[in-house]
Order: structure tokens, then C-alpha cells, then sequence
């Protein structure tokens, strides 16, 4: 141990905080917005012609984005490795001071405090939420607690369906989409969101969540995914729980909205989503965008909801029925690809 | 209960495992023993319809694998090397959805469960998320998972490591007691003292062939002697700046 007591301190820390900026940058690379670039430009396009309303909804994903982004970076070194590093009282002071500087939003809060030609009320919002994400981030891990009451499903697949909604919640997607949700009964029950503009938000609502569907199996995990393959049920059964949690969260979402022309579009998007969850399964991570496998999936994903959720929206309700069957056919047919995987 | 002959896996060029044949009588605890990479979770991944072999068959519970792996899956109980447990679900909750899924009334589902997290010691952390567990719950989890629907055979990749005495003496007890009702027990193990003291049969694979088969009591020499002879023998290099001033 001669040999590491040469090193002085300052050289310590700075050799943490290297590989700590090291591990940050590769934190920040799990921000990739690949799949959702297209939810955001179709929210400017809807919204075009009413700035005040898309501003709200880019503070409110503002936000959202804000908050994971502004985790602590001390929290990629694991307790038990830090506490066994031979670091003085001192240096590991000096690490805490200095390691809030790794991240990019610490900086930016600093640069919109010294613009002159920005409000401290702006300031402040960006500070106090920067900081929420920070301490939010030094909580422990923690067991889940929150999502341990959910309903029980009267099926054989009940806890595939519990376990599918757990994670499907824990994706920024599905916040966005409740915040959408949440803005839009306030408007309704203040009564400044017209009977016409029920279904334009339930289609943005479900275009932010429509990214799970592309990424079914993204937050399993190769674990997870060998467990499905132990499991003496048909890929049709694992795709039918990992849909019923998708419809759950949509009809959720949309409750105070439009609910047939919810569940249109998410029975397309899920359909449209079997593929590309199947054939390129693309690792996720919990508390970000979902990022779907392909532009091209995305789009056409986007193209084939609006088409079913307009019709059932502004035609007839019937148009339910072949967005059904079609969900039907794609569970069977991707069913039978997830067996032969 | 367990048969198969020139079992074969590729990944490109290179050769997991190389034309393996063994048969394993009802009944038996067959323990397979081997270095790193010599392809003894691949042979078991195979056994259990988790991969396919390039060639060869294999037959468990009277069924080909490669025909009916759902009917197979449904016989045997498996405890796989990264334990396939989701993140998502409680110890308790994996237990519930192994019992739903294998077709268990919900009373047998919930007295098993009671049964398997005493003898386990997992009572206490039944309402744990499998991601906040210890490594050494998530295998008792997982453990417990591959012996709740009662199967007429096991396979157990590496079940005793990272579990605490106790708790391996239990479960080693456990497989013992299902063996002499007829459970065939297919187990891969790095631990030599306790493979020793509970299989009746051992196979050692080196580079995904088979360099010995035969049954416990035929063993001319020591487990450890065999294995060190026929596996693998340890590197004994001097590391030496060990102890050293610097």
C-alpha cells in the first residue's frame, strides 16, 4: 500500500471525478430522444396555432426531462466502493463540492443566473427544479413501494400484467402522458377546453406514451427475457399481458378525455408495435424516454394511430372493430415469431 | 428421464459443446462439473429449450425437447444461471406467478409458497422487490421458483453458489429428499465438496466434451483429484509483488 500513499490528495479526487465524468456522459447518452422526436414535432405541428397552449406542454416535458437530468453524479459510485476508497474527510468534502459541477444543468442554472436578460423568476424555476432532481436522485433506490398496490388481474397472466404495468410506469413516457392528461381535465373542468379539442389532446396524450409499444420488452432485461423463454406460456400469452398493461395505462390516461378514440389508437400502436418490440429489442431505462428501434417504426406507428383514432373520433365508433381484429392478428402472428426467437 | 445424444452448439466458429451423449436415470442428482466457458450452462440451456442445438437431440420427461419445448417446460423446474427473475415483481409475486402459470390452485399456490419461504429463510424479505434483493435472495427466489410446481425434473445452474451454509445445507437436503422420490437433479457446480457429498452421478466437461461420466460410487480418487486432473489444474503463479515494500 506504500505506492498509493505517494499519491496526494487533490490527485485522488481529480481521478475520481475523471471517471465519474466519464460515467455522467454516459448517463446523459440515455436522453437519446430517437423514438420521440417525432412526438415532439407533432405536438409543435398541432399546436401551431396556439403558442400559449405548446408552451405549457414544453414546460411541462421540460421539466420532466430536467428532472432526471440533474441526478447527482456521485451516485454512479456505489456506496459500498466509496466508503472503501482511502479518501480523507477532506477529499471526500472537496468530491461533494465539486462533483455537482459534472453535470451540464448545474452549469446551466449558473449561465441563466448571470444573463442579465433572464427573470429570477425563470431562475428560479430552472434552480429549484435542477435541485429537486439532485436530492431526489440521493434517495436510496428504494423497494418500489409506489406501484405495490397495483389491482389484481382475474387472469393466469395477473402478475405478468402487474409486473408489465410496474414497468411501464417507471418511464418518463408515461408522465408526460398523465401530465397531458391532468392539464387537459383542468381545462375541461374549468371549462376552457372545447368538446372538439377532446380528441386531438387524447391522441398527444397517447403519442407520448406510444413509444412502449414500440420497446415491449426493453426494461425486462436479458433475466427477464430468459425467465419468458423458462415459462410454459405461448408468445401470444406474453404479448397479451405486456398489451392488456398497455391498454390499462391508455385508458387510464384518457379517462377524462375520449376514450374510444384512445383505445383506437392504442390498439394500432400496439399492433404496429409487435414487430419492432419482437425483432430488435431495444434495452431500456427506467425514468427516461423510451426510444423506439427505428424512425421508420415510429412513424409509422404515428401515421396508423392518428388514421384509427380519427376514424373513430370524427366517423364511427365501429371503426373499433377492424382496430380489434387487427390487434388480434398481430398478437397471434408476433405471437408465434416470439416462439420461434 | 434425461437422455441425449451428440448434443451439439455452435456460436459461429467456435464449439460450446461438442457432441455431448448422456443419459440420467429417474432419480438421480447428476452433477455436472467444469471450468468457466466449458459449456456446461450451455448444455443445460439446451436440455431446457432455452437454446437449440445445432445438432443432436435431446430428450427430457419422454419429451424432445426440440419438438415440444412448452410440454417440456411444463415437467421440469429450472434455476437458470442469471435466475430470470424480473425486477418488477416481489420474491413473493415470482412465487404467485410460477403457481399461476403451471396451473396451481390458488390454496396449494399460497400453502407452497408459506412452505418454501421457511424452509428458504425468506420469509421475512417475501415483499421485496427482486431488484432490492440480495444476490443470495434472488437465488433462493429463484430456487424456490423451480420447485414450486413440483416437476419430475430439475436443472440447476450453480444453485449453491452465493448462498449462505445454511442455507446450501438446506437446499442440498431438499434435492436429496426429491431424488429419492424420483426427481432427476441436473445440476452445474463449481463447489466440489458439496457436489461431492450429494450427486450419484458426476460428468465433467472440459471444452464442451465430455471428460468423464460415471456414477459416484465407481470414483477411484477424490472429487477435487479427478476434477484437477481431468478439468482444469490450478495456475500456481507467484505474484511477486505481494508483501513487498514499495
Amino acid at each position: 500500500m506504500a505506492g498509493a500513499n505517494r499519491v496526494t490528495g487533490t490527485a485522488r479526487v481529480r481521478a475520481i471525478l475523471k471517471w465519474l465524468a466519464r460515467a455522467a456522459k454516459r448517463n446523459r447518452k440515455t436522453f437519446s430522444f430517437r423514438g420521440n422526436n417525432i412526438f415532439y414535432t407533432a405536438i409543435a405541428l398541432m399546436f401551431m396555432l396556439d403558442p400559449a397552449l405548446a408552451g405549457i406542454l414544453i414546460v411541462i416535458m421540460g421539466v420532466i426531462v430536467l428532472l432526471p437530468m440533474s441526478s447527482d453524479p456521485l451516485r454512479a459510485i456505489p456506496p459500498s466502493r466509496n466508503g472503501l476508497w482511502p479518501l480523507e474527510a477532506g477529499e471526500r468534502r472537496l468530491l461533494r463540492f465539486l462533483s455537482p459541477f459534472l453535470n451540464p444543468m448545474t452549469w446551466l442554472v449558473l449561465g441563466l443566473a448571470i444573463w442579465k436578460r433572464v427573470s429570477w423568476g425563470l431562475v428560479a424555476f430552472a434552480g429549484g427544479t435542477v435541485l429537486t432532481g439532485f436530492f431526489l436522485s440521493a434517495r436510496s433506490p428504494g423497494r418500489g413501494n409506489f406501484w405495490r398496490l397495483l389491482p389484481r388481474f382475474p387472469s393466469p397472466l395477473n402478475q405478468m400484467i402487474r409486473k408489465n404495468l410496474r414497468e411501464m410506469l417507471s418511464t418518463l413516457d408515461f408522465v408526460t402522458g398523465v401530465l397531458i392528461a391532468v392539464a387537459a381535465a383542468g381545462w375541461r373542468a374549468a371549462g376552457m377546453l372545447p368538446k372538439e379539442a377532446f380528441f386531438p389532446f387524447t391522441f398527444v396524450a397517447m403519442l407520448a406514451i406510444s413509444t412502449c409499444a414500440l420497446s415491449l420488452f426493453g426494461l425486462d432485461g436479458a433475466p427477464g427475457l430468459r425467465r419468458y423463454s423458462l415459462l410454459p406460456v405461448r408468445g401470444w400469452q406474453v404479448l397479451l399481458a405486456k398489451d392488456v398493461a398497455f391498454i390499462a395505462i391508455a385508458l387510464l390516461i384518457a379517462l377524462p378525455l375520449y376514450i374510444p378514440g384512445a383505445l383506437a389508437a392504442a390498439l394500432i400502436a400496439l399492433a404496429v408495435g409487435h414487430r419492432a418490440s419482437i425483432q430488435q429489442m431495444t434495452p431500456q431505462h427506467r425514468w427516461r424516454f423510451q426510444t423506439g428501434p427505428s424512425f421508420g417504426d415510429a412513424i409509422t406507428q404515428i401515421v396508423t394511430m392518428t388514421m384509427a383514432g380519427a376514424a373513430v373520433a370524427y366517423s364511427s365508433a365501429l371503426f373499433l372493430t377492424p382496430c380489434v381484429a387487427i390487434w388480434a392478428i398481430s398478437v397471434w402472428w408476433f405471437g408465434r415469431e416470439f416462439d420461434r426467437r | 428421464m434425461i437422455s441425449c445424444r451428440q448434443l451439439t452448439r455452435k456460436f459461429g466458429d467456435f464449439t460450446a459443446v461438442d457432441g455431448i451423449s448422456l443419459d440420467v436415470a429417474p432419480g438421480t442428482i447428476c452433477a455436472v462439473l467444469g471450468p468457466n466457458g466449458a459449456g456446461k450452462s450451455t448444455t443445460v440451456g439446451m436440455l431446457t429449450g432455452l437454446l437449440a442445438p445445432t445438432s443432436g437431440e435431446a430428450i427430457v420427461c419422454g419429451v424432445n425437447v426440440a419438438h415440444d419445448p412448452v410440454a417440456v417446460k411444463r415437467k421440469i423446474g429450472v434455476l437458470p444461471e442469471d435466475l430470470g427473475l424480473f425486477d418488477d415483481l416481489t420474491v413473493d409475486e415470482h412465487l404467485e406467478l410460477t403457481g399461476d402459470l403451471y396451473g396451481l390452485d390458488a390454496a396449494t399456490t399460497r400453502s407452497r409458497i408459506d412452505r418454501l419461504l421457511a424452509a428458504l429463510g425468506l420469509t421475512k424479505g417475501r415483499r421485496t422487490f427482486a431488484r432490492a434483493c440480495s444476490h443470495g435472495m434472488r437465488k433462493k427466489t429463484a430456487f424456490a421458483m423451480a420447485l414450486l410446481p413440483n416437476p419430475e425434473a430439475l436443472f440447476l445452474d450453480e444453485p449453491f453458489e452465493a448462498v449462505d451454509p445454511v442455507t446450501a445445507a438446506t437446499m442440498a437436503s431438499i434435492l436429496r429428499d426429491a431424488a429419492s422420490r424420483g426427481v432427476t437433479v441436473f445440476l452445474t457446480s463449481h463447489i466440489l465438496p458439496m457436489a461431492a457429498r450429494i450427486a450419484d452421478r458426476f460428468v465433467i466437461i472440459r471444452s464442451g466434451r465430455i471428460a468423464l461420466n460415471a456414477e459416484a460410487a465407481a470414483l477411484d480418487r477424490p472429487l477435487e483429484e479427478l476434477y484437477f486432473d481431468l478439468a482444469e489444474a490450478p495456475v500456481l503463479d507467484r505474484l511477486e509483488w505481494l508483501g513487498q515494500t514499495e
